[in-house]
């Protein structure tokens, strides 16, 4: 909400129409002889061999899977195939203008993208620079395999790019990504192969952030999101389509950041989505290329092309990396293509005809490409017959490779038990991922709330123990505020990006301050598309840079699910280490606003291999969690809450520090000693769990031990399993509902690790398991002091005098769970 | 108009008894003074006869079970009469009922009516409800989980409740409870965190396999006087540092006093002196003077007596009793001699009052009747010293024979030290040696 852009009534309400350009369908037309200019007898021949490559690796692939046996060698493949043979000419033709640093990302479906894009970057970069490339991938373990008697070291190369696809492929640790990635997920990202990705359209908002970190960070090349035509079915894709375009990026972005983002939306249209037809039967936009028109103005320079020929797709790159190049994307491409196998090999081929697979088959793309070459005179049968034989020994000798054992084993988990585990995160501290001198509008002690910090009390009680008001203590948020100011004047790549983040400063005031201090380009407004917010995020992290997003309410993780749990989670593991993903997430749980925003969801989060989860309730802790994010490389789920942005700092008695400094995420931490029971709490409850503890020392003479979890993964239990030893009795206390939430996976452990110590069963003192009702019937809902009281006398210890006003028996447990509520 | 029979409260340190026999079943006729039950504490046997006439309408406890002082054991009136209002553990009218407090959970008091541990820990299907950690102190220290008092949640008992039961002394492991240690075997476990698991246990050690000879035997239940003297017994001499010196006197002029009386008894009317009441003067006297052997060793302290209360171990059908003979050192010996016997006749019959089954300051036990002619006694804790009368036996001195009688004095290193217990020894075989003369002096 700029102030400098007013919505005119005026304006907004005058009559017109909104006015169409025409959409080029299919216009390419040129004859080979016309091509002559731009490319050279080789040129020609080597598209051919590229796609004959292809060919033969996906040919190799499907008589593995159909028959178990290919050119005399069998083998059994029991992961996924899904094949693009009858797609090769639109694989070698996107990649043919494509350098090193244009990044593809692709699906489900991009065996041909992968070796296309690598043959290409193999042709176009020198000998010395391969060479080092492949030395230096994996200790040149891949280079060691296929080095023999090749002519060159492109041949070599070639050798190197088919055998690190196909031994991922057969899940070799050999692989590209030691076969943790496997067929839907191979990348090799020196080639400027970034992820595939098995979710339909997964890639479309992670290449989109990945463009993004390009035009922060103002590095050369494009990116491209191939995705297929089903994917337009999908939410994210239609978000990274929109955030790609918005208005900002060319009305408010500064000098030098202004413009389209670098990005080709292309969609490979094979016209199905596993077997259900988009034209005709799925969707509506009967030819893809019209989607472009609704996103923007300039329709996304949207056009069909033929990706049954080449020599159309290399023309349609050309035109559309000059538009980029000058600074007009992004653009949409609907790139036609047949797929002449199934979806995979299990498809029965139930919903298309023999007519139509016989239609497509007379038009193949090899041999219609060859014939016109041939017919133009650039070379006879012989000599496609010759590439044909050698995409086959090529494919043949590879085959041998992968599949032996000896030299491409599968990890062994029991010799290396780590070797999973050891990638799950990257776990560096790096202070700044951007090399440049970070970019923003003030310095920093200039910064109206970095000067509005400095009068604050950073403890919240004064020398005679009385509690400081509101409006002088430091607050929770602004913990947080000093810790990611910190980072955007030290780490020129950090980027904040969400709902209402600049001017208005974030729905919570955690932000406020900061649209002073930084250019639109590293902090701005998103559109409410959470799955863009956090797939982008995935993208700029990939690509090496670090960022901040915020999905404001806990609850809209829903709404970026995928984006969590497949991409930001998922991909440091599956490149076996290759990528990092500093990201951190902020959500924050909500309070008063009823039951779709108020949800902690920190056990959904726990549950995902894959991401570090944390819920500082301090403002010291706060502030010192998130510097630890910002120093970290793995993503990190934030949690927030809003009970609690306004507290002050209880328990570190010399106040908050100014300086910087950082709280390990994984420790839990003893907020009051004690000797009779522990409490362990997640987020704000500690403040409920407290007042239990003031009770039950001044009513009770219990003794209570209260630990906040702080962090939920990692979770060092060191601490809590001593406490336990030493009270034997555990209440475990969250705002989350309390069926299947984390204080239940805790209490299990403590169960298994303190079990011999434990005087009565852990007890877990959770949310109802109902909608939360209105803020006037929270304590109905939300744990409170005295449900922890009851919980204690009827399920530990009965309190002398204490009168249950909550049900916390066995019976009732059992009633709860028979219905479950 | 039903009367309910009380469990009576035998001297004022006892709150339950064992009901070992009932003499009258329910639906029999009872007469006033005929026996109703016989019941027993940890230290004496007694009888209940009825005090009123009619049937025996209901019987709240099985032999062998133990009852709490003045809790309704029995109830006896006419037939037909209600006595429900009688049984024990209801409670009285106009207090709320136990169904009305289960329902209204806020209500739940906060202390658990006082319960017997045997059935309040245990839920229906038997397993006793127990934490782990009260269960691993349990193990750890030998106590009897039977005697906790659960305070925890849903009846369950707590380490808290454990370590009352070890103040209370109910220390004791019971063989059934644990196949394992009783086997004697050292298994090593290969549960999670080195538990030892039921297969360790099933697993046959090495060289196991052959058959043992299998020895006939006859299970006999420990009574409680057994349990109560096995514990005490134990414990005396494992936590006590105790020694025996031997001496002997030359019993000569005793047998001529002893003589003297007997001839004499009829005419004078004087009560039977044994020699042991002879020697228990003698050690009365005796003992005021050696006053770390009149006392109780605490450990940390000393606790030093003004008057010599003997314990007079006494052997009966139902095992070691010792009553206490309190002021022994202001009695005659005829008085010694008279209460002696009483108290010995009262713990012979089972009717010694437990009051006067504690206090003793120190002990004199004889097996000199039974010809053993040394021993090492052992002190009945906290006491510092017990005296041993041995047989008497014929011994020579510059060639002349004379009938000599041993002592052996166990004392507590701990609290005195040998030369002060030879010297109190020594006291003692001077005032025996010349009773006669000593008697007239003190």
């Amino acid at each position: 909400m700029p102030k400098s852009q007013m919505i005119d009534p005026k304006d907004v309400r005058k009559k017109g129409y909104v006015k169409f350009t025409d959409i080029p369908v299919n216009q390419y037309s040129k004859s080979i002889k016309q091509e002559e200019a731009n490319f050279s007898a080789d040129d020609f021949l080597r598209i051919y061999r590229d796609m004959a490559i292809i060919r033969e690796f996906e040919n190799m692939l499907l008589l593995i899977k159909t028959t178990g046996e290919y050119n005399g060698i069998a083998y059994n493949n029991p992961g996924p195939a899904h094949l693009s043979l009858g797609q090769e000419a639109s694989a070698v033709g996107q990649a043919y203008l494509l350098q090193k640093d244009d990044y593809i990302f692709g699906s489900h479906r991009s065996h041909g993208e992968i070796i296309a894009k690598g043959l290409s970057c193999i042709h176009k970069t020198p000998d010395d620079e391969l060479y080092a490339i492949m030395k230096n991938f994996m200790g040149g373990r891949i280079l060691k395999i296929v080095e023999g008697n090749q002519k060159n070291i492109k041949e070599t190369a070639i050798d190197f790019l088919i055998y690190g696809a196909l031994a991922e492929i057969f899940a070799r640790e050999t692989g590209f990504n030691k076969g943790l990635g496997g067929s839907m997920h191979a990348f090799f990202t020196d080639f400027g192969i970034y992820p595939n990705n098995a979710i339909v359209g997964g890639s479309a908002t992670i290449a989109m952030g990945a463009a993004l970190y390009k035009k922060v960070n103002q590095k050369s090349g494009i990116v491209i999101s191939n995705v297929g035509d089903a994917s337009l079915g999908c939410g994210p894709v239609w978000e990274a389509l929109g955030m790609a375009s918005m208005d900002q990026l060319t009305k408010l972005w500064e000098e030098g950041y202004n413009g389209g983002l670098p990005i080709i939306f292309n969609f490979f249209n094979n016209f199905y989505g596993m077997g259900g037809q988009t034209y005709g039967e799925t969707m509506a936009y009967n030819i893809l290329a019209r989607v472009g028109a609704g996103v923007n103005p300039d329709q996304m320079h949207a056009e069909r092309i033929d990706g049954n020929n080449p020599l159309a797709v290399i023309d349609a790159m050309r035109r559309k990396l000059d538009i980029i190049k000058s600074n007009k994307g992004p653009v949409l491409l609907d790139t036609i293509v047949y797929r002449m196998t199934g979806h995979s090999p299990s498809d029965s081929g139930s919903y298309r005809t023999k007519e139509e697979l016989a239609a497509w088959a007379e038009q193949d793309v090899l041999i219609g490409y060859s014939k016109d070459l041939i017919k133009a005179g650039k070379a006879d049968a012989g000599v496609f017959e010759q590439m044909n034989e050698y995409a086959k020994e090529l494919i043949t000798k590879t085959i041998k490779l992968a599949i032996d054992d000896s030299v491409s084993p599968r990890m062994n988990l029991s010799v290396t038990p780590g070797a999973i585990e050891d990638i799950m995160f990257s776990n560096q501290n790096v202070e700044k991922l951007g090399t440049d001198e970070p970019s923003v509008l003030i310095p920093m002690e200039e910064n109206p709330r970095v000067k509005q910090l400095t009068g604050k009390i950073r403890y919240a009680f004064d020398e005679n123990g009385k509690p400081v008001s509101k409006n002088k203590v430091y607050q929770l948020r602004d913990g947080l505020f000093e810790a990611i100011i910190d980072k955007f004047y030290k780490d020129s790549s950090l980027v904040a990006y969400g709902e209402d983040n600049r001017d208005w400063g974030g729905a919570f005031a955690v932000y406020r301050g900061l649209t002073e201090s930084l250019p639109y380009h590293r902090f701005f407004n998103a559109p409410i598309s959470e799955a863009a917010i956090v797939g982008s995020a995935v993208g700029y992290a990939m690509s090496g840079g670090r960022a901040i997003v915020e999905l404001m309410y806990c609850d809209f993780i829903g709404r970026a699910g995928d984006e969590v749990f497949n991409q930001l989670a998922k991909w440091q593991s599956m490149s076996a280490g290759v990528l990092k993903m500093p990201v951190v997430l902020r959500v924050s749980i909500g309070s008063k606003y009823g039951a779709q925003h108020s949800q902690d969801w920190t056990s959904m989060i726990a549950n995902i291999p894959g991401l570090k989860c944390v819920f500082p309730v301090t403002p010291y802790d706060a502030k010192g969690l998130m510097n630890a994010a910002l120093a970290g490389t793995d993503p990190v789920v934030f949690f927030e809450s809003q009970r609690i942005y306004d507290i002050g700092e209880q328990f570190c008695k010399a106040g908050v520090p100014e300086g910087y400094y950082e709280i390990p995420i994984g420790e839990p931490d003893i907020k009051r000693q004690g000797s009779d029971i522990t409490i362990l709490t997640i987020g704000a409850t500690l403040y409920k769990a407290l007042e239990a503890a003031d009770i039950l020392k001044g009513k009770h003479g219990i003794s209570a031990e209260v630990i906040d979890a702080r962090s939920i993964v990692p979770f060092n239990y060191d601490k809590v399993i001593e406490s336990v030893k030493k009270t034997g009795k555990v209440v475990l206390a969250s705002d989350a509902c309390e069926r299947g939430s984390h204080i239940k996976e805790l209490a299990s452990n403590i169960t298994e690790l303190a079990f011999d110590y434990l005087d009565a069963p852990p007890v877990c003192v959770g949310a109802r398991n109902w909608i939360t009702p209105a803020y006037e019937l929270e304590a109905d809902f939300f744990p409170q002091a005295d449900w922890i009281l009851d919980a204690i006398h009827q399920k530990i210890m009965p309190l002398a005098g204490h009168v249950a006003a909550g049900n916390f028996t066995e019976v009732e447990q059992i009633r709860r769970n028979k219905y479950g509520v | 108009m039903a009367t309910p029979v009380i469990m009576p409260k035998q001297g004022q340190s006892v709150e339950s008894c064992i009901i070992t026999k009932w003499h009258k079943k329910v639906g029999d006729d009872v007469k006033e003074g005929e026996l109703l039950f016989s019941y027993e504490t940890d230290k004496a046997s007694f009888d209940e006869e009825a005090k009123a006439d009619g049937k025996m309408l209901a019987i709240f406890f099985e032999e062998g079970d133990e009852a709490d002082c003045l809790v309704n054991v029995c109830v006896i009136g006419n037939e037909g009469e209600d006595v429900s209002e009688f049984a024990p553990g209801i409670a009285a009218p106009g207090q709320s009922s136990p169904e009305a407090t289960k329902e209204s959970v806020s209500a739940t008091p906060a202390t658990q009516p006082e319960q017997k541990a045997e059935s309040a820990a245990a839920s229906n299907d038997g397993f006793v409800k127990i934490s782990p950690r009260a269960r691993g102190l349990a193990e750890k220290s030998g106590a009897d989980i039977r005697y906790a008092e659960p305070t925890g949640a849903n009846g369950r008992i707590m380490a808290r409740d454990i370590e009352k039961v070890i103040v209370q002394g109910k220390v004791a492991t019971y063989a059934s409870k644990d196949a394992y240690y009783a086997s004697g075997n050292v298994v090593s476990g290969t549960g999670i965190g080195g538990r030892v698991t039921t297969y360790d246990l099933s697993a046959v050690p090495a060289g196991a396999g052959q058959q043992k000879p299998v020895a006939e035997f006859e299970e006999v239940a420990l009574s409680n006087i057994r349990k109560i003297i096995a514990k005490s017994m134990h414990a005396s001499l494992s936590q006590s540092a105790q020694l025996t010196l031997n001496a002997s006197f030359d019993a000569t002029d005793i047998l001529a006093f002893r003589k003297k009386l007997k001839e004499n008894a009829e005419t004078l009317a004087l009560p039977n002196i044994t020699i042991n009441d002879i020697i228990l003067y003698a050690v009365s006297r005796a003992l005021v003077r050696h006053r770390e052997i009149n006392a109780h060793y605490m450990g940390d302290r000393m606790l030093l007596f003004g008057s010599a209360n003997i314990g007079i171990a006494c052997d009966t059908d139902r095992g070691l009793m010792v009553p206490t003979l309190f002021a022994a050192d202001k009695l005659s010996l005829a008085e010694i001699a008279a209460q002696s016997k009483k108290l010995t006749t009262a713990c012979k019959e089972g009717s010694i009052s437990p009051d006067l089954l504690t206090g003793g300051t120190f002990t004199v036990t004889n097996l000199g009747t039974l010809g053993v002619e040394s021993f090492t006694p052992v002190i009945n804790p906290p006491q510092t010293g017990i005296l041993g009368v041995c047989a008497m036996t014929e011994r020579t001195k510059n060639g002349k024979a004379y009938p000599a009688i041993g002592l052996s004095l166990t004392f507590d290193h701990r609290a005195i030290d040998g030369a002060p217990a030879a010297r109190f020894l020594q006291e003692v075989v001077k005032i025996l040696e010349s009773f006669s003369f000593m008697l007239a002096l003190r």
